[in-house]
């Protein structure tokens, strides 16, 4: 079986992705940066910027260089400090 | 309009932000006097809750609740209010004693009010004693005139309608005619009924060619006004708004601005995108996240939610493409509306009206009610925004309600009917009766603090159980600290964030500290050491925009890029650097953000020892429940048991094995939860410079020039 991580998009992403969430295929040795590459490449048009929004891997915060495996979900995350 | 009093004025010119005055009303004695205020009272005391904490804390006593005659409610801007050249400049503070808490409770609201009053010549508004007979004040600049009126009486439903009688009677005084130089804020029938009344901001916008309205909501602060007898208050000046405070350098102030603005403008549409869904983004993050507060706080995640998410109200119900700032010039601009809109349910039921908002705590008290309809939190708000009831308390005092009848402490016979989660029209009706005083609204409308107490007699009257047994079953569940309920997210895996609700000193809103996700999710606080810092820091900063007539979004939610080049990135000290200029440019001043969180401090302690004198100043009153801090019951424990094992097994360590039974694991999970607060307690007190007993030390008063007699006696009183 085909090996997998899931990007979900929230808010705002939703309205350029028109989709929740998309698959990408992870093999050994992939990072962050490898799945954060693969969503720019499908949506150009969506704002990833750094210091835009932030990475979380399975709901906790990541660097690019964190390693991905099978399952992982991944979100970019807006930051959120409460109004 | 009949006029009862009046008196002449020469508006005070304002200058460098302020006007050096305060208008006082006595409504007792319908006296109407300007106080002159000496040159270092502003540098002291700043402004918004600054100004109202002083006017408590001198012409107050111990023993002063809100219904007393020497109660004051207090509006105030601050000096970096009313400057369209930058953005969230609309904010003013309303603060009295609370008839939830007992002690001081500020809530800050944007509209043109506060803006419209220093340009009229006034720094704040003191309003005490109270009216024979049902009035409104009138502040007119234009005509130099302040007066008591009685309150003109139109229809029922109308004079019972925050939002109704505040229309007409901002019409009246401007021959038929809406403008933007008058604005008034008004409190509806239900804030007499009810604790948790609030003060609705009515103010004229242009784009939408009608009266909007914001909320001053938590705290009962309409219930206050409406005890008063004062029905509305109307300010008008026709004054340019446009270096409305005479800045002292013009020019800094705009350079300040536009490099705010830009940020924002960059920054927004790439985030939170506040400017097109408005608050409500938030939910869809809470949800992910196990904070939205479903069924009293109980889950934090239901696969209904999607039904509350913001795209839901974006598409069926938000005005598009119109700017919605609450003040002028603010580009940010999240206050979102809708026209048109058809209640459904309700007295009111077949009429179409217009609605502002729903803003995130709006839609988090329905989700609270486990309710997952939009319409309902479209009629909710209006409702409650008609009716002068805050969203947030009404939501969770039902909410408890619903619990205490779902878990067998109250009975149909008690209610008067089924009040279980998901019942819309338990939950409509609820509403109405509190509205009303009516039924079983005349106990829900007192809030969650003295409804335990109302339960608690009843389940041991018919119980073989004491009261207090039955009270403390209730106080795991009940969601209010010092007397005020919870804002709308669930805490339990933050404890960062259950500081910042236990600490809060007007209780648990998250005015003072929202800590969850650089807690839970961006782990930048993983020592006890980290959140006291935070729960120090945050509350100052936030204390300083409450003082200054500023609202927070363009800095808390609005994350500057180059933010993430500092060592604190939640800071977001670059933007802050925007906000100094800004005050430095505005008063003359010479400052650091060094500075204003010193001045910060000052009115924090201040508050502090307000809180002490009237008992909620304390350790004791800074306990939270048990369900802020984890899973209250076992239903909650195993919803997400996995995840709390998993949790459980990190303390204990690898050597140790988890307890056999998922009971035995609840309770060890939240024996180490409740262990964990009491630590976090000690050393932020400390960071505080309080006692371990979470009362200021001598030295601290000190410090901040606030040793004055009354608070020496009240030191002493507590041996300190």
């Amino acid at each position: 079986m085909k090996k997998v991580i899931s990007i979900e998009f929230f808010g705002m992403q939703r309205s350029v992705t028109k989709t929740d969430s998309i698959y990408m295929p992870v093999t050994e040795n992939m990072n962050v940066t490898d799945a954060l590459e693969y969503v720019r490449n499908q949506y150009p048009n969506l704002p990833l910027d750094k210091g835009m929004v932030l990475i979380t891997v399975n709901q906790e915060m990541v660097s690019l260089d964190t390693m991905l495996k099978a399952n992982d979900t991944v979100l970019f995350l807006p930051f959120i400090s409460g109004g | 309009m009949e006029i009862l009093q009046q008196v002449k004025y020469e508006p005070a010119r304002v200058v460098g932000g302020y006007t050096d005055r305060i208008l006082r009303v006595d409504l007792s004695k319908q006296k109407i006097a300007i106080q002159e205020l000496p040159p270092d009272f502003k540098n002291k005391y700043i402004g918004g809750r600054g100004y109202a904490l002083k006017l408590i804390w001198d012409d107050t006593t111990g023993k002063t609740r809100y219904d007393s005659s020497d109660n004051i409610l207090a509006m105030a801007s601050g000096p970096l209010g009313n400057e369209p050249g930058f953005p969230g400049t609309g904010k003013f503070i309303v603060g009295t004693i609370s008839p939830l808490t007992d002690t001081f409770v500020d809530s800050n609201v944007g509209g043109h009010f506060g803006p419209l009053l220093k340009l009229a010549g006034f720094d704040a508004l003191a309003v005490s004693g109270i009216s024979k007979k049902e009035v409104v004040i009138l502040i007119d600049g234009d005509a130099g005139t302040i007066s008591i009126a009685a309150a003109p009486a139109y229809d029922e439903e109308i004079d019972n309608g925050a939002l109704s009688f505040g229309q007409k009677l901002l019409g009246d005084v401007n021959d038929g005619e809406f403008s933007d130089s008058a604005a008034a804020v008004t409190a509806g029938r239900g804030a007499s009924n009810a604790r948790f009344g609030i003060v609705n901001s009515l103010f004229y916008d242009r784009r939408r060619n009608r009266i909007r309205s914001k909320q001053a909501g938590r705290g009962g602060t309409g219930t206050v006004m409406r005890f008063k007898k004062l029905r509305g208050i109307v300010v008008r000046s026709s004054l340019p708004k446009a270096n409305g405070n005479n800045a002292i350098d013009r020019e800094g102030v705009r350079e300040a601005g536009s490099q705010l603005k830009e940020v924002v403008s960059q920054s927004d549409p790439k985030q939170l995108h506040l400017s097109a869904w408005g608050t409500t983004i938030l939910s869809e993050y809470m949800d992910k996240f196990h904070l939205f507060p479903i069924n009293n706080y109980q889950y934090g995640q239901s696969p209904e939610s999607s039904q509350l998410f913001a795209r839901v109200f974006f598409d069926k119900y938000f005005s598009k493409k119109i700017p919605d700032g609450c003040y002028y010039g603010c580009n940010l601009a999240c206050a979102k509306g809708a026209e048109n809109v058809e209640l459904t349910r309700g007295p009111r039921a077949g009429q179409n009206v217009s609605i502002d908002g729903p803003e995130y705590e709006t839609v988090g008290a329905v989700s609270c009610l486990g309710i997952f309809d939009p319409h309902f939190v479209m009629e909710y708000n209006w409702y409650c925004d008609e009716y002068g009831l805050d969203t947030i308390s009404t939501g969770v005092t039902i909410a408890f309600f619903m619990e205490c009848f779902e878990r067998g402490f109250l009975t149909a016979h008690d209610i008067g009917y089924e009040l279980t989660f998901g019942n819309i029209e338990a939950a409509g009706r609820l509403l109405h009766e509190i509205a009303r005083g009516e039924g079983f609204g005349k106990v829900a409308g007192q809030g969650v603090a003295r409804g335990k107490k109302w339960v608690a007699e009843k389940y041991a009257a018919r119980h073989d159980t004491s009261e207090k047994a039955a009270l403390a079953e209730l106080n795991k569940f009940g969601m209010e600290v010092k007397g005020l309920e919870f804002s709308m997210y669930v805490s339990k895996e933050s404890l960062a964030q259950q500081g910042g609700y236990g600490f809060a000193l007007k209780g648990p809103q998250h005015d003072e500290a929202w800590l969850i996700f650089i807690d839970q999710v961006h782990k930048e606080l993983p020592t006890f050491e980290h959140k006291a810092n935070a729960l120090k820091w945050f509350p100052l900063i936030r204390t300083w925009f409450n003082a200054t007539g500023l609202c927070k979004l363009p800095w808390i939610d609005v994350r500057n890029p180059e933010a993430a080049n500092t060592s604190e990135p939640a800071k977001n000290l670059p933007t802050l650097a925007h906000y100094v200029k800004y005050l430095n440019a505005t008063t003359g001043s010479d400052k650091k953000l060094e500075d204003v969180l010193e001045d910060s401090e000052r009115l924090y302690i201040l508050q502090k020892l307000v809180n002490l004198r009237q008992g909620k100043g304390t350790r004791a009153s800074d306990q939270i429940p048990l369900r802020a801090m984890g899973p209250a019951f076992l239903n909650e424990y195993e919803s997400r048991a996995e995840y709390y094992d998993k949790w459980l097994q990190e303390r204990l360590g690898d050597g140790e094995l988890l307890p056999a039974s998922p009971e035995q694991r609840h309770k060890l999970l939240m024996e180490k939860r409740m262990q964990a607060y009491q630590q976090l307690c000690d050393i932020v007190y400390e960071k505080k410079g309080f006692t371990s007993e979470g009362i200021p030390k001598r030295e601290t008063v000190s410090k901040f020039g606030l040793l004055d007699k009354q608070a020496n006696q009240l030191l002493d009183r507590f041996g300190v």
